[in-house]
């Protein structure tokens, strides 16, 4: 059978010098459920963006049933019958449904400017809804619903326009595992119909059993296509790591120590009274990583958000040794929590700023040998070997220290701001998502130092969206579900469906 | 009774350019581009409207000159800001920068004054009159009377509403500004309604500037925009663009500016009356902050 | 480093152009009137010194712009700043008469207190009610423009003089001239060495400069947001106010109608030009100096109007930045295409 879509030679260099995509070659079939699969940075994302005219190619050529095509905007692959919906979910938030999947093709009455015809335009919507048993209100708007829904929205958009091949990048990363069948059931009935789906992923577990064909790709290069039935979950990991990766916790038994971290009766209020943190109450105690469990908005922005000192909690106490700190400064919580934030370029660094200028921060007002005249003046002599120091015992790679923070690569800006806050010395650790968009080398380096703060006997609290991640070094795993902290299981005695149901109902029910 | 009717139309006068100006930039901001060149555009506006006025004593190939002024630098905006990705912030600032050089050196190029240029060969913009309402007692001198470009400003008002709010246009401009991703992900290209708002952008503040040289009074003075542009981005800040809320608030600071006028007559000094509309700016983003901080303060 | 000065200069050099491309549609020689530009403001001593004195304003109100966009704190109040500091100046130099020793020193305290007073009443409002200090200045602005304007009609005017001004201050609060240096530029230089110091090796000019690139990192990091927003707008507002006590002292000895007007965007379009570095705004403050100064020699030999140096100067700022923007892409998107070629073949 002829490959319905082929790239060929595809190359593709992000400015300056970031090969992403190195000459590579793969066919689709009609039809077919296509995934590709490789670790963060391997670059199919990319791929599936130079297919879709999102981003320009620097060589190669996309054919179609055996033409040659070339889209300029996503807009050309639409009418060309290719829709792609993105792992950031990419909605107009301040829309209803049916004006996020009308956009760009709106049913119209004429007059200048085009007067919206919105009777027709929410007929249409539903008809798409009731075609493909969607189960979703044409007229909500589109932040009071779900992220499950707002996936939906995602592929209705396209197939309002008739799409025949959808390309779903990451999709299962905001479901939790109970979604997830119900999302494979939907595109496996569109691939019946005779869609093409090409489904990009890392787990390996989703892909095997969905997929038809599987391209696997490492550093941009594609390693090979293989059929999902000839093949199993170590093989496909080998090809994308280049090496066998063990699937055990490396996590030795370790005694606890004294309460360290105590939340009491946490809670934060929204205006219109929804309660975004619900009587939260837990402890971390030395020498013991908790893990927090849950689908992302469940309360886990609210909890970091009132831990260090962002926004102030409706009611409740936080205490760190025993003093209470929800009345003192950040200044002053930073003597005593050190703090890995999920995103790195809006919370834990400056991007343009100098490596040196990020590797001091906080230490420059905590740590009296980085200060001269009484304050005043930095003492930059003892920055300078801090900075070394600190790239030398996390083997941070780097050109220089005054190179800017963003010339380097994720795993090393993530090595960096884990040591500097390692090396604060404080008796408690927040860290949230700290693995997010790593490679499989700078996770496990990450992990082993969690570990070692363990064995430190310090307190971590690790909020994870990747179960696979709690599993592997939690001591105990609490689930967060809707604002509440609804389980608090010990690892050991626990199992990833059982955490899944907890995070999806809130409760188990027989 | 004639002291209230002065202070009205007044207001109508004051709030005109800065309605128009402000609708003008709503269309850029909805699209989510940060224009503050509107002061520039304007200033282009009204000295093209004298030149063009000038030259074929015709108020209306003085209205289309004010507009084609006005266009001149929408299309520079459009070069840098869109084509070539320079700030948005800077090239509003450097093109304001150019509308005050280049109307200066035009002024004592082509009409060879500094400050101020006036002319008997000016044609001004018709003042409106409706032979029934005038009779009306009251209402009658206020609706009727009004410069041309008074009612224009009215219609513009409602236009823009629909067009923002009812329309594939106003649809995909506003997804232009929530999120520009989600546009271009649905085939429409951000690029193309940002130059779209920028050149509407134009066309009002082309309006803007020759009521300002042509209606409200009849001559060309360096920078006699004098701010009108930055108080009409206040006012698109402070009701988030809004049509309506826009022409509230350019009522309000068109009152202001006819009870500095009005103050004047009682023997308060100019310099002071001048002040008024700049420091009612400051009372209402003064209340606007308030509003924002209690619901900030409601949401955490 | 060398990319920066490279396109820096690419910049200069295209504004250049398209400024003799603007001369020759309108009939004038480029070349001629760049030449009688660069003769009267750089030519010699005597134009050398008039264009370093001319840039002291230019410079410090830059200065002032550079350090407050650097640190995120939106001042374009310099313009009113400027003419609060050199009204401060003015009413010293009116109303005290010190040997000049102490007369100077007090006089410039009085002109940074005064441009401080008036940034710092935006600070206030922004610290108090939350109101957005870029509208705020900017109304200020106006509103200095029109009350400095009263002060020098009414209760401060020269009655003998024919447009509004104030007396002359007394002559112990000039600023002296050593040799043809007028010593109003010695100090402006020392102005630039001390806040590169302060915004490169204080810890208030560290956490100012990360506040300025991600204030969210700076604030988790422990450092003091507010406060340092209130001393930018502090420190900012006394730069420009020493600009316009310099610009009384050093110039005309006097409030005159209009003095503010002068500078307006000049501070901020200079900053804008330097990307806000602090050496740069030095450097193209100068430059801008130049070609004002220039322009009014220019005037007397060619048939130039003064006016095209305004025109000029908003062309510059433009195509320096645009150019220095594009530049870095094309840079990148050069480097990147040589890859891929090597890559796909």
């Amino acid at each position: 059978m002829d490959d319905f879509i082929s790239l060929e030679h595809m190359v593709k260099v992000y400015p300056p010098r970031v090969l992403a995509v190195d000459n590579v070659s793969v066919g689709f079939q009609k039809g077919e459920i296509h995934s590709i699969v490789g670790e963060n940075g391997a670059g199919k994302s990319t791929l599936m963006k130079l297919l879709y005219g999102l981003v320009p190619f620097d060589s190669g050529v996309v054919k179609i049933n055996g033409a040659a095509v070339h889209f300029r905007k996503p807009g050309d692959a639409i009418a060309m019958g290719i829709g792609m919906v993105h792992q950031e979910i990419e909605l107009i938030s301040q829309y209803t449904v049916w004006e996020n999947v009308v956009l760009g093709a709106e049913p119209v009455r004429g007059g200048i400017g085009g007067t919206l015809d919105s009777a027709r335009a929410i007929e249409l919507v539903r008809r798409k809804i009731d075609e493909f048993q969607f189960n979703l209100d044409p007229s909500a708007q589109v932040e009071r619903i779900s992220v499950a829904a707002l996936q939906k929205v995602e592929i209705l958009k396209l197939l309002y326009r008739n799409v025949s091949v959808l390309i779903l990048d990451e999709p299962t990363s905001v479901l939790t595992p109970q979604e997830i069948p119900q999302l494979f059931a939907e595109l496996k009935r569109l691939r019946d119909k005779g869609t093409t789906i090409l489904f990009i992923s890392h787990r390996l577990d989703e892909v095997l059993e969905l997929s038809d064909r599987i391209t696997v790709m490492r550093r941009g290069k594609k390693i090979a296509t293989v059929a999902a039935s000839e093949t199993d979950k170590e093989a496909l990991a080998e090809m994308m790591i280049g090496r066998q990766v063990i699937f055990t916790s490396k996590r030795t038994p370790h005694p606890r120590g004294d309460r360290v971290f105590e939340a009491k009766g946490l809670s934060v209020t929204r205006h219109d009274g929804l309660k975004l943190l619900d009587n939260v109450s837990f402890s971390v105690h030395a020498g013991e990583i908790v893990g927090i469990a849950g689908v992302e908005g469940n309360g886990q922005f609210e909890l970091v958000n009132s831990v260090m000192g962002l926004a102030a909690p409706t009611s409740g106490s936080i205490t760190v040794n025993g003093g209470e700190i929800t009345k003192l400064s950040i200044l002053e919580r930073r003597k005593l929590i050190s703090f890995v934030p999920q995103d790195r370029g809006k919370m834990g660094a400056s991007l343009p700023a100098s490596i040196l200028d990020n590797a001091i921060m906080t230490h420059h007002r905590l740590e009296p040998r980085f200060s001269a005249w009484r304050g005043l003046v930095l003492n930059y002599r003892n920055a300078r070997a801090f900075t070394d120091t600190l790239a030398k015992r996390f083997s941070v790679q780097m050109a220089s220290r005054q190179s800017p923070f963003r010339s380097l690569s994720g795993g090393n800006q993530q090595k960096l701001i884990l040591g500097r806050e390692f090396l604060l010395s404080t008796p408690f650790f927040l860290m949230d998502q700290p693995t997010r968009g790593l490679d499989v080398g700078s996770i496990e380096y990450v992990h082993g130092e969690i570990l070692s703060m363990r064995e430190a006997n310090r307190a971590v609290l690790l909020i994870s969206a990747d179960l696979e991640e709690l599993f592997l070094i939690a001591d105990r795993i609490l689930v967060m579900h809707r604002g509440r902290i609804v389980a608090d299981l010990v690892a050991e005695q626990t199992n990833i469906e059982e955490v899944g149901r907890y995070m999806l109902e809130g409760k188990i029910t027989a | 009774m004639n002291i209230i009717v002065g202070l009205i139309t007044g207001m109508i006068s004051g709030a005109t350019p800065i309605l128009l100006a402000a609708l003008g930039g709503a269309f850029t901001f909805y699209a989510g581009i940060f224009n503050i060149a509107m002061e520039g555009m304007m200033l282009m506006a009204a000295f093209f409207a004298v030149l063009g006025s000038f030259l074929f004593h015709s108020w209306l190939v003085g209205l289309l000159f004010a507009i084609a002024g006005a266009m001149i630098l929408a299309l520079i905006f459009i070069f840098f800001s869109v084509t070539l990705n320079t700030d948005e912030f800077v090239t509003g600032i450097a093109l304001n920068l150019f509308a005050l050089g280049s109307t200066t050196y035009l002024l004592r190029q082509i009409f060879k004054v500094k400050g101020v240029f006036t002319s008997k060969l000016i044609d001004s913009i018709p003042n409106i009159h409706f032979p029934l309402i005038e009779k009306i007692p009251l209402l009658g001198p206020v609706v009727s009377g009004r410069n041309l470009i008074v009612y224009l400003a009215v219609i513009a008002t409602i236009f823009c509403y629909y067009l923002v709010f009812k329309t594939r246009f106003g649809l995909r401009l506003r997804a232009a500004g929530y999120n520009p991703n989600s546009l271009d992900s649905s085939g429409v290209r951000t690029s193309r309604m940002r130059i779209q708002s920028l050149l509407l952008c134009a066309v009002f503040c082309g309006l803007a500037g020759a009521f300002l040289s042509l209606g409200y009074v009849t001559l060309f003075a360096e920078n006699m925009t004098a701010g009108r542009g930055w108080i009409s981005l206040a006012a698109i800040i402070l009701v988030d663009g809004h049509p309506y809320g826009i022409a509230l608030i350019s009522l309000l600071f068109g009152f202001f500016d006819g009870l500095g006028l009005f103050l004047q007559g009682y023997g308060v000094s100019s310099q002071f009356t001048s002040m008024v509309p700049y420091i009612a700016t400051l009372g209402a983003l003064y209340v606007y902050a308030r509003r924002n901080r209690e619901r900030e303060r409601n949401a955490l | 480093m060398t990319r920066r000065i490279l396109s820096g200069v690419l910049g200069v050099v295209i504004a250049l152009v398209v400024g003799a491309i603007i001369m020759l549609i309108e009939g004038y020689e480029p070349l001629a009137t760049y030449g009688a530009l660069a003769q009267f403001s750089l030519g010699g001593i005597g134009p050398l010194t008039t264009t370093l004195k001319n840039s002291v304003p230019l410079v410090l109100t830059g200065l002032s712009a550079a350090i407050a966009f650097a640190s995120g704190p939106v001042n374009l109040g310099q313009p009113g700043q400027l003419v609060f500091g050199a009204l401060a100046a003015t009413l010293g130099g009116l109303y005290i008469s010190l040997p000049p020793v102490l007369e100077i020193p007090l006089l410039l305290l009085l002109a940074i207190a005064g441009g401080a007073l008036w940034s710092g009443l935006a600070g206030l409002m922004k610290q108090a009610f939350g109101m957005s200090e870029f509208i705020v200045t900017l109304m200020l602005n106006m509103i200095a423009d029109f009350f400095t304007a009263w002060v020098i009609a009414y209760p401060l005017m020269d009655r003998k003089a024919f447009s509004p001004m104030t007396p002359p201050i007394a002559r112990s609060g000039w600023m002296p001239d050593i040799g043809p240096l007028n010593s109003s530029v010695l100090l402006m230089l020392a102005a630039v060495v001390v806040m590169w110091f302060v915004f490169q090796r204080w810890r208030a000019g560290y956490e100012w400069r990360i506040t300025g690139q991600n204030s969210l990192f700076a604030r988790l990091g422990g450092c003091d947001v507010r406060g340092n927003f209130m001393a930018v707008m502090l420190v900012t507002g006394a730069l420009a106010g020493l600009a316009g006590g310099l610009v009384v002292m050093g110039g005309p000895h006097r409030f005159l109608k209009g003095l503010g007007a002068n500078y307006a965007w000049d501070g901020i379009m200079i900053a804008i030009m330097a990307n806000n570095g602090l050496v740069e705004t030095l450097i193209y403050g100068v430059f801008v100096a130049a070609i004002q100064t220039g322009a009014l020699g220019m005037e007397l030999i060619t048939n130039v109007p003064s006016e095209i140096a305004q025109v000029l100067q908003a062309v510059l700022v433009l195509v320096i930045v645009a150019t220095r923007e594009y530049a870095a892409v094309v840079f990148d998107r050069l480097a990147a295409r040589r890859q891929a070629r090597e890559r796909a073949a």
